[in-house]
């Protein structure tokens, strides 16, 4: 079975139509890549996937059951977890707590069950003196910060929006390597959204590509990037 | 080992304070139980802002306990002491039944209707003339306790305790995790799996409780009330004041600008006896502008500046 | 489409209900309209300091008391009008709010908003205690002849002198459009309103026009001030109801509104009159409000909720 179906997603902001009709699946172990200009909807996208948003209309399914109007935070109960595009550490709480609070809340597990967890995690990611702020990090560290605590779910699909923006390319690399390694581990369902294609031909099997919220093209990196159609979202994007 | 010298100056602190009865007399044991309600309320405060929340409404809910203890006795002939329980009870249902409705408001709309929600149960108990007793307010047949000043400092002492116990468990449990990602930021809270507005209806029900609680200890130790005296708006201003000044996010801060501001506005009280509460306000603005972590959050920051200093000489 | 026809039907409700009670109580609509006029012009100025500041200055009321403080300092000693008095008494007050802004509103300009309020409510505690220390709370009042003044058609009799707290609010909102949309200043004000940051990059001095309109808006709150004594006395505490009245309306009009808060206005001072219209209810009119502006708050959230 799927893990994530999603039929006929629209979202509409008072006449505007972010997403438009947009179908697609994400299975069992597999790295998805979602790419498109900017604008085109892939944000708001995953907000609704992972219920931030509420759509106007469609559906999304998680392993067969109907989560499309389920609140967020039952949702990351569920498994499914994500990150953000614009980073959102919680600055009044330290590195080990922003990153218990998933294993907390989306796991029901003890205070100290989710301080071992989220140890194990960070250790995993290669963040370490977790007793600080969070106002002490680089940006490397905010974003294994914020994958951690996605991690920290336990999720079965986990959504990364932008990780890599603002590292360089030795960082990307090193980013890159883990999240695939993790993938594969714990055999999660993963969609990356990521502007710079090098990372997507790296990390996916498969991308879907939105223009102007309507899914346009779907397939293999290789194949998609040959694609007329998406060549032209991009130039069009561009010019 | 730190931990243990720690819990060692909370056990004393505490023989002190129960044992202040046996060294003062009825005056300074007075003054002390105002300032232990004003603590007890900056405290309860405090614990809903941890989650971002800035309440007005103190003072609504303690008139409402002091209100729901008082007519509990006069109309319903309840013992004094359950009554408090029953007006704690009180307090918790209303912040329930109010809390589906006001805590989808943020920031300025939620505060300005807990300033509202406190008019409107002043209004209510000046109008029902011959439930509440209107503006004249309720006399009670007699004072708890037969008014002995150690057992009515004990009653509000104990009332103290509890505020600060549940307090601390906020800080020590998975409330403080919770509330502290709500107020930092919503969005990643609930991708984490936190139910906001759950936490925040416990949050809210619980501080209530605990003002209700501390209103009703009031009423029964005074006898009396009147819907001006009840819901004074002292009773929100002083615990904002004291929490600020001390620091906000804590349970020490609070009590430590309790002490302070309760000790300084007696003294004022009896030196100006008009207008001494323009030293709150002066307080307020001031530490808003120049230490709006106030006392507390000022040692913390110095501490930690003082590690960094020695980390980097490492 | 079905909106519109709401919004008809509303309408025509209103004016079935205001021409009843008209007809069945006049005085009524009268005095509402007076009071309305009242909360009007004491609302618009705060209304302007938060549709372009984005501040609510929870010190509004208290401006106005300390402003009718004045007033009657100077009209006793000097033996002069009110009205007179209020030219003055408005470019003080205007001072005042500019220095107070200066000193203390722009700091917490950045700050998180619970800061803001927590300021303003500091600075409307300090004004109201600073008044206590120097007055007492002793009420004071000053007696006019003409705020006696009626008129008497057929059987009704009643004061006019209030109306003109009416034409008072009618001339701000109109003196506030033609400031807002002809002069330079006004319309760098309502650009900075819209889009502070794009104002300062097109070259506006966004702190000059913050301070220019909280002077204006405690200026104009300080001549309500100077007015107010003309028909009620005064006492430390009497500014206070008047923030939260002023946000209520504000609220109701939604920020940004200034139009609107006439309309608030006159909803509130009906629904207010009207109770105050009949002995077993007159103890009631205070909650009207309350109850207003829970409604109007929750009423703006859950819609904004289906939005």
């Amino acid at each position: 079975m799927s893990k994530l179906v999603t039929t006929g997603l629209t979202k509409a902001f008072s006449g505007l139509v972010a997403v438009n009709d947009v179908s697609f699946t994400m299975e069992e172990g597999e790295i998805l890549g979602i790419i498109g200009p900017n604008g085109a909807g892939k944000t708001t996208f995953i907000h609704l996937v992972s219920g931030i948003l509420m759509p106007s209309s469609g559906r999304v399914e998680f392993k067969g059951k109907d989560i499309t109007y389920m609140p967020a935070h039952e949702r990351s109960r569920l498994g499914i977890a994500r990150t953000y595009q614009l980073i959102h550490p919680l600055e009044n709480l330290k590195v080990i707590e922003n990153v218990m609070i998933g294993a907390v809340f989306s796991r029901g597990k003890s205070l100290k069950e989710a301080r071992r967890s989220a140890e194990a995690i960070c250790a995993e990611l290669g963040l370490e003196r977790l007793e600080r702020d969070t106002a002490q990090l680089s940006i490397l560290e905010i974003k294994k910060m914020e994958i951690a605590r996605a991690l920290a779910n336990e999720p079965e699909v986990l959504f990364l929006d932008e990780v890599m923006a603002g590292l360089n390319s030795d960082e990307t690399l090193q980013l890159i390597a883990t999240v695939k390694r993790i993938a594969l581990e714990r055999k999660m369902a993963v969609g990356v959204v990521e502007h710079v294609m090098g990372v997507i031909r790296e990390l996916t099997q498969r991308v879907i590509v939105l223009e102007a919220g309507e899914l346009i093209a779907e397939g293999p990196y290789e194949t998609v990037s040959k694609n007329p159609r998406v060549i032209e979202a991009y130039l069009g994007g561009a010019a | 080992m730190k931990l243990k010298s720690s819990y060692i100056v909370v056990a004393v602190l505490s023989v002190i304070a129960i044992a202040f009865p046996a060294f003062l007399g009825a005056y300074p044991l007075n003054v002390a139980r105002s300032i232990m309600t004003y603590m007890a309320l900056a405290i309860s405060w405090d614990m809903l802002l941890r989650s971002g929340q800035i309440s007005f409404g103190i003072a609504g809910l303690f008139g409402l306990g002091s209100y729901a203890s008082a007519l509990a006795v006069l109309r319903g002939g309840m013992d004094p002491m359950l009554s408090i329980v029953f007006a704690a009870a009180f307090a918790g249902v209303m912040a329930y039944a109010l809390g589906f409705a006001i805590l989808r408001l943020r920031s300025m709309y939620f505060s300005i209707t807990t300033l509202a929600l406190m008019e409107i149960f002043r209004i209510v108990m000046h109008n029902l003339h011959d439930f509440s007793g209107g503006p004249e307010g309720v006399v009670l047949p007699s004072v708890i306790f037969k008014g002995a000043s150690p057992a009515l400092y004990w009653l509000c002492l104990a009332g103290l305790f509890l505020t600060i116990g549940v307090s601390w468990f906020f800080e020590k449990s998975k409330m403080h995790l919770a509330l502290t990602a709500i107020r930092n930021d919503e969005t990643s809270a609930r991708s984490s799996g936190v139910n906001i507005f759950n936490y925040l209806l416990i949050a809210f029900v619980i501080t209530s409780v605990l003002q209700g609680m501390m209103g009703a200890i009031q009423v029964q130790s005074y006898g009396f009330t009147t819907p001006d005296t009840a819901f004074d708006a002292n009773f929100t201003l002083l615990p904002l004041a004291m929490a600020l000044l001390g620091g906000i996010h804590s349970t020490i801060g609070p009590m430590a600008g309790a002490v302070l501001l309760g000790v300084a506005s007696e003294w004022l009280k009896l030196k100006i006896p008009y207008g001494h509460l323009v030293v709150y306000g002066i307080i307020i603005i001031l530490v808003i502008l120049f230490m709006p972590q106030g006392l507390f959050g000022l040692a913390r920051k110095a501490r930690r500046e003082r590690s960094k200093a020695g980390a980097s000489h490492e | 489409m079905a909106n519109k026809r709401n919004a008809a039907i509303f309408a025509a409700l209103i004016v079935a209900a205001v021409a009843g009670i008209l007809v069945w109580r006049p005085t009524v609509i009268i005095y509402g309209l007076q009071a309305a006029g009242l909360y009007a012009s004491i609302a618009i100025p705060m209304g302007l300091i938060l549709g372009i500041v984005h501040i609510v200055n929870l010190a509004h009321g208290e401006f106005m008391m300390v402003a009718a403080y004045l007033t009657y300092m100077v009209c006793t000693a000097l033996g002069i009008d009110p009205f007179v008095a209020m030219i003055p008494v408005a470019l003080v007050t205007a001072l005042v709010g500019f220095i107070v802004y200066k000193l203390t509103i722009r700091q917490a300009l950045k700050a998180p908003e619970l800061n803001q309020l927590i300021l303003t409510f500091g600075l409307a505690i300090s004004l109201t205690q600073l008044a206590n220390l120097l007055f007492t709370s002793q009420t004071r009042k000053m007696s006019f002849g003409y705020v006696s003044a009626s008129l008497s058609i057929g059987e009704l009799s009643f004061g006019v002198y209030n109306f003109v707290f009416v034409a008072i609010a009618v001339l701000m909102v109109i003196g506030l459009r033609l400031f807002l949309t002809r002069t330079t200043a006004g319309k760098a004000a309502l650009a900075v309103g819209q889009n502070p940051k794009g104002a300062a990059i097109v070259g506006i001095d966004v702190d000059k026009t913050y301070g220019l309109v909280f002077a204006l808006a405690t200026g104009m709150v300080g001549m309500m001030g100077a007015i107010f004594i003309t028909r009620s006395s005064i006492f430390p505490a009497v500014g206070s109801p008047f923030t939260m009245k002023s946000f209520c309306l504000i609220a109701m009009a939604g920020i940004g509104n200034i139009p609107g808060i006439l309309g608030a206005s006159v909803l509130l001072g009906i629904s207010e009159n009207f109770l105050k219209a009949f002995r077993e209810t007159r103890g009631w009119a205070d909650i009207v409000f309350f109850v207003l502006i829970i409604t109007v708050i929750l009423g703006r959230s859950i819609k904004g909720k289906k939005a």
